[in-house]
């Protein structure tokens, strides 16, 4: 079976300065991906360039998705095809309400029946944001932003979700509720995750298979659990 | 008297505001002030005249092509200049240099085109003026008026609750979120220039019949859009609107009550205190203050 994403030999250059190496990865379809690594090690640029998200210039490799090349598609046309991504630090459009929020979210998508269906299961994945529906994104707590970010994605019917750090600068309690989240978006309605994470013990009990960074490079990939495991890797992200 | 004071000062303070909002909504679009949205003004009173009175088109008709002709140049101001620069990554004050540059060149061509005389507007209704509350109004500004308020209300509802207005405001506020929800914000920057330059347009088929159509026209007019827009609270579109219809109503209050030569003075002496001690306008809008 060919991979719904798959990325090959990819660089990703910020004018001069090489920041990512030549990095391989492939997430097939219904599958949970993570990627973890130290800060800097390139995750968010190879994430964002997956998307179009990155200034098109810096780019070096081939991405296809869903069995088409999107290497530079532009990121307004790689969202509508499906790949849609929560991205790092969750970028709520601060000055809109919760409502708004979730409908340019939804801004892809001419099937009004379908867009409610999908806003109550949104709803039912995360009852907070019906309660705050008409309150502005930038009020929300980090928490609420972040379900909302979520929420903002799935609206649009994604296949596929990349999420950056959905934990950033949450309490443990409210992360763990978001990660079983996500979980559930995976394993119940199917969608492919691929996601980074800096909290590696996490990430590798929730994911079924792992990318690990190091400045710009995947210097190992395996099951989450066979990761987990790995001495290397309990000494550097697990804290021995 | 002081009805009728009153009612000239909303012809002209709803053309401020008007402009005021094409300020606003640019500002919040690309970051920047366009300063030719003024001659903007002029070119679309001009075309307007152009239809109307040398083609004798229908009113309706000048009025759409003047539109549709003033979202095209609008959104050719962005693509071959604004956005050029930006891609630059040129600093804004140049760029607010290049808009004033284009400005002049915008009342040249109109120099080229029309000459420097003054033209009037023949009659646009069959009845001279209407009665309301007890004062004649000239039909022309009781339809600036009225235009105007619609225009307002038709932007409101657009921007507020329409999925395009909606993705406009989202991607002035946050372009690379606005895109990965699958929202091209080139495209939504675009359509702001646009549409402030229809309201441009738009403002000069009205208030040309006002004031008759000249080269600096619109010059005057954008400048106290553009203090109108401060009083309001700079980017706010609700500000803009009540910034200018205030501006306007203060220095036509001024005009008949003290005399002419003051009305400047006391609208750019409001400006500069309105800089001075409240940058962020009546809305509280903090885009100058930052
Ligand atoms: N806009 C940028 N210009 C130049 N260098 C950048 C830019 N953004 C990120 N970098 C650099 O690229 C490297 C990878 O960053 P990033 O992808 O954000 O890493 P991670 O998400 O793994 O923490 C870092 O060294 C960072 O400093
Ligand atoms: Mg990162």
């Amino acid at each position: 079976m060919t991979a719904l994403l798959q990325v090959k030999d990819f660089h990703y250059y910020y004018g001069k300065i090489h920041v990512v190496k030549g990095v391989n990865m492939e997430v097939r379809e219904g599958e949970m991906v993570t990627i973890i690594g130290a800060n800097g090690a390139g995750k968010t640029t190879t994430l964002q360039a997956i998307s179009g998200l990155l200034p098109p210039g810096g780019v070096r490799g081939e991405i296809t998705f869903n069995g088409k090349n999107i290497t530079n598609s532009g990121g307004d046309k790689i969202a509508r095809m499906g790949l849609s991504q929560v991205i790092e630090g969750r970028h709520i459009f601060s000055k809109l309400t919760v409502q708004e929020n979730l409908m340019v979210g939804a801004y892809c998508r001419k099937d009004k029946t379908g867009i409610d269906k999908d806003l109550e299961r949104i709803f039912k994945l995360f009852p907070r944001l019906k309660e705050r529906l008409k309150q502005l994104g930038g009020t929300l707590s980090g928490g609420e932003q972040q379900m909302l970010a979520i929420g903002r994605s799935l609206i649009s019917n994604p296949k596929m979700i990349l999420l950056d750090e959905p934990s950033l600068g949450l309490a443990p309690i409210v992360f763990r509720e978001i990660f079983e989240t996500i979980k559930e978006i995976n394993e119940r309605e199917g969608k492919t995750v691929l996601f980074v994470e800096q909290n590696a013990k996490l990430a590798l009990k929730t994911a079924g298979r792992g990318y690990v960074f190091q400045t710009g490079e995947v210097v190992m990939h395996d099951t989450g659990e066979n990761l987990e495991r790995n001495p290397e890797i309990r000494k550097a992200y697990l804290g021995g | 008297m002081l009805a009728r004071v009153l009612v000239s000062g909303l012809v002209i303070g709803c053309i401020y505001g008007l402009i005021a909002l094409g300020y606003s909504l640019i500002y919040r679009a690309s970051g920047l002030m366009n300063f030719c949205q003024g001659d903007i003004l002029t070119i679309g009173a001009f075309l307007g005249y152009t239809f109307y009175a040398m083609l004798k088109l229908p009113f309706a008709v000048a009025f759409i092509l003047t539109i549709v002709l003033e979202i095209a140049l609008g959104m050719l101001l962005e693509r071959a200049v604004i956005r050029r620069l930006l891609g630059k990554k040129v600093d804004g004050t140049y760029i607010v240099l290049a808009t004033i540059a284009v400005s002049y060149m915008l009342q040249n061509g109109a120099i080229l085109g029309w000459g420097t005389r003054i033209f009037y507007f023949p009659p646009i209704f069959s009845v001279l003026s209407v009665r309301v509350f007890d004062i004649n109004i000239q039909s022309e500004a009781a339809f600036c008026i009225v235009a105007s308020v619609i225009l307002m209300i038709v932007l409101h509802i657009f921007v507020k609750y329409t999925a395009y207005g909606t993705a406009m405001r989202a991607s002035a506020m946050d372009a690379k979120a606005a895109k990965a929800c699958g929202v091209d914000p080139a495209m939504t920057i675009a359509l702001t220039w646009g549409i402030s330059a229809a309201i441009g347009g738009l403002c000069g088929m009205l208030i040309g019949p006002v004031y008759g159509v000249f080269i600096t026209l619109g010059a005057a007019i954008g400048r106290k859009g553009f203090a109108g827009a401060v009083i309001g609270g700079f980017g706010n579109m609700y500000g803009a609107l009540l910034g200018g219809a205030l501006l306007g109503i203060i220095e036509t209050v001024t005009t008949a009550y003290v005399s002419s030569i003051y009305k400047d003075v006391v609208s750019y002496g409001l400006l500069l205190v309105f800089l001075l001690i409240k940058p962020t306008g009546i809305f509280n809008e903090r885009a100058i203050a930052d």
